[in-house]
């Protein structure tokens, strides 16, 4: 096969398998990148790119095989629009942690979320206790997201 | 010689992609996002620098892209114009509960994402929002109504 | 004493919508950057497929051979290539371009310079310099016989090279080197 052929199809393959990879290693919490995770980012680009590069060290080659990337992101990303599905796959799903009848353990122990990291993001908003929380919601990009109570509301344990 | 513009030319393309590509919308960059921006630009460093690897080519590159960097801001704040191209518009995507559709089918951003935008901002229907904005860096920012006097 | 030339008072710079919120929207710059963006995804699309066909080199369109008239010596090279990325050009002689055991062949300067040759396999017996280029020498058998040079091009350009077979018609040819 022309070496034109695997170059696109390398980076295709790249793209593609970044996607898998990152999704299965799961969503982070939190709104900053530890320092660590910097370097795995580092690690997981650089391995993925050397791969698709190969020996193939031109400028139009670099081009091509950026474009197929932003190419192939594109299409992921208009496929997610269009389908509820393809959202869930791809991003995945919100998930109650807190609601009025308490706390969602099933769903705290499988995401490793404590009710620390809780009340860490509803600080920031100035909730002072956990009683101060209406619902609490792990996005599916990681990011928890609380709502506070009414002024009025404070929540009563049955 | 070639290096530098070479380092160029990949500066503008890279530049080109970011911007055309979509941001996922309403939330801040993910892994995945970092993982790929770092995966763009690391295949123009390779093809930048070329088979000379060495310092001396490696550190004229590093300078031409800061150069190139510093004199892109520069022209931004000269010219609002050029801070549009480069950077977009902010974007209103609800106004006073009418969901500007065509905006947010263009920007690829679905009824989930403005769900989770405004659960950030304390907001938990979207009976309640008063105004949707789609930043220039993809997070969706919401102002909430202003609730009747009781 | 105060500096005010430093200081502006706080108006209305960023453009409202409905006098109300201070968003600086600027839809018709939107409207007008996603007709854009839909030239720029065409374009984006062409290019790949351009790749793919080999009109960037590395391809199918990107292959060529040229040859004397009568067909005795022929040279198949890309005739689009890419910096810094290696290819072959492979010269194929026929029985009529062999004489008495031996076949010799002229290859210009720019092969070897321009378009960077590598390494002869198989390597010539024997090899005079002169004439804007290298005259090879190869013991050969007879039927016919090829060799081939391993080319990398390091500077981009247009660049012409010229090969003769002893005894024929020299072949000359263009070749893109894409950065």
């Amino acid at each position: 096969m022309d070496p034109a052929i695997p170059a696109i199809l390398r980076a295709v393959f790249g793209y593609l398998f970044l996607v898998l990879t990152v999704r299965v290693v799961g969503r982070r919490l939190g709104k900053q990148l530890t320092p660590f995770e910097f370097i795995l980012i580092f690690y997981l680009g650089g391995l993925t790119l050397t791969g698709m590069v190969g020996i193939e060290a031109s400028m139009v080659n670099a081009i091509t095989q950026i474009l197929t990337i932003a190419l192939c992101h594109r299409g992921l990303s208009a496929l997610r629009v269009r389908s509820s599905t393809a959202m869930k796959l791809l991003d995945g799903v919100p998930l109650i942690l807190m609601e009025t009848r308490g706390w969602r353990t099933d769903t705290l122990r499988r995401m490793m979320v404590q009710d620390d990291d809780v009340m860490n993001v509803a600080r920031e908003q100035g909730i002072q206790d956990l009683s101060g929380i209406r619902i609490a919601v792990l996005e599916a990009f990681g990011q928890i997201n609380v709502v506070p109570c009414a002024p009025q509301q404070q929540r009563q344990n049955p | 010689m070639d290096t530098i513009l070479r380092a160029v030319m990949g500066y503008f393309i890279l530049l080109l992609v970011v911007r055309v590509l979509r941001r996922r919308a309403g939330s801040q960059m993910t892994l995945f996002e970092f993982v790929l921006i770092f995966l763009m630009g690391g295949v123009i460093i390779l093809a930048t620098v070329g088979p000379d690897r060495s310092v001396t080519n490696c550190t004229c590159a590093v300078i031409a892209v800061a150069a190139l960097h510093r004199f892109v801001a520069w022209a931004k704040m000269r010219s609002a114009r050029v801070g549009t191209i480069i950077d977009g518009t902010p974007l209103v995507i609800v106004r006073h509960c009418e969901w500007q559709t065509d905006v947010l089918r263009a920007m690829g951003i679905r009824e989930e994402d403005i769900a989770a935008a405004a659960r950030a901002h304390g907001i938990t229907s979207l009976q309640d929002i008063d105004y949707a904005v789609l930043e220039r860096n993809g997070r969706i920012t919401v102002v909430r109504k202003a609730r009747p006097m009781s | 004493m105060s500096h005010n030339a430093s200081l502006k008072p706080v108006g209305d710079s960023v453009p409202k919508i409905d006098n109300e919120l201070a968003v600086g929207e600027d839809l018709d710059f939107q409207r007008r950057w996603w007709r854009f963006e839909k030239v720029v995804w065409g374009a984006f699309l062409v290019i790949i497929i351009c790749d793919l066909v080999g009109l960037f080199g590395r391809g199918w369109l990107a292959r060529a051979e040229v040859s004397t008239p009568d067909k005795a010596f022929s040279v198949e090279y890309e005739w689009i290539e890419r910096a810094n990325t290696s290819s072959t050009m492979t010269l194929r002689f026929g029985t009529a371009a062999i004489r008495d055991g031996k076949v010799d062949v002229y290859v210009s300067d720019s092969v070897v310079q321009d378009l960077g040759a590598e390494q002869i396999m198989p390597q010539p017996l024997m090899s005079v310099v002169g004439q804007g280029g290298n005259v090879y020498r190869f013991p050969a058998n007879g039927g016919t016989a090829s060799v081939r040079i391993k080319l990398q091009p390091v500077t981009p350009g247009i660049h012409v090279f010229r090969v003769q077979s002893a005894g024929c018609v020299p072949v000359t040819a263009r070749v893109y080197v894409l950065p």
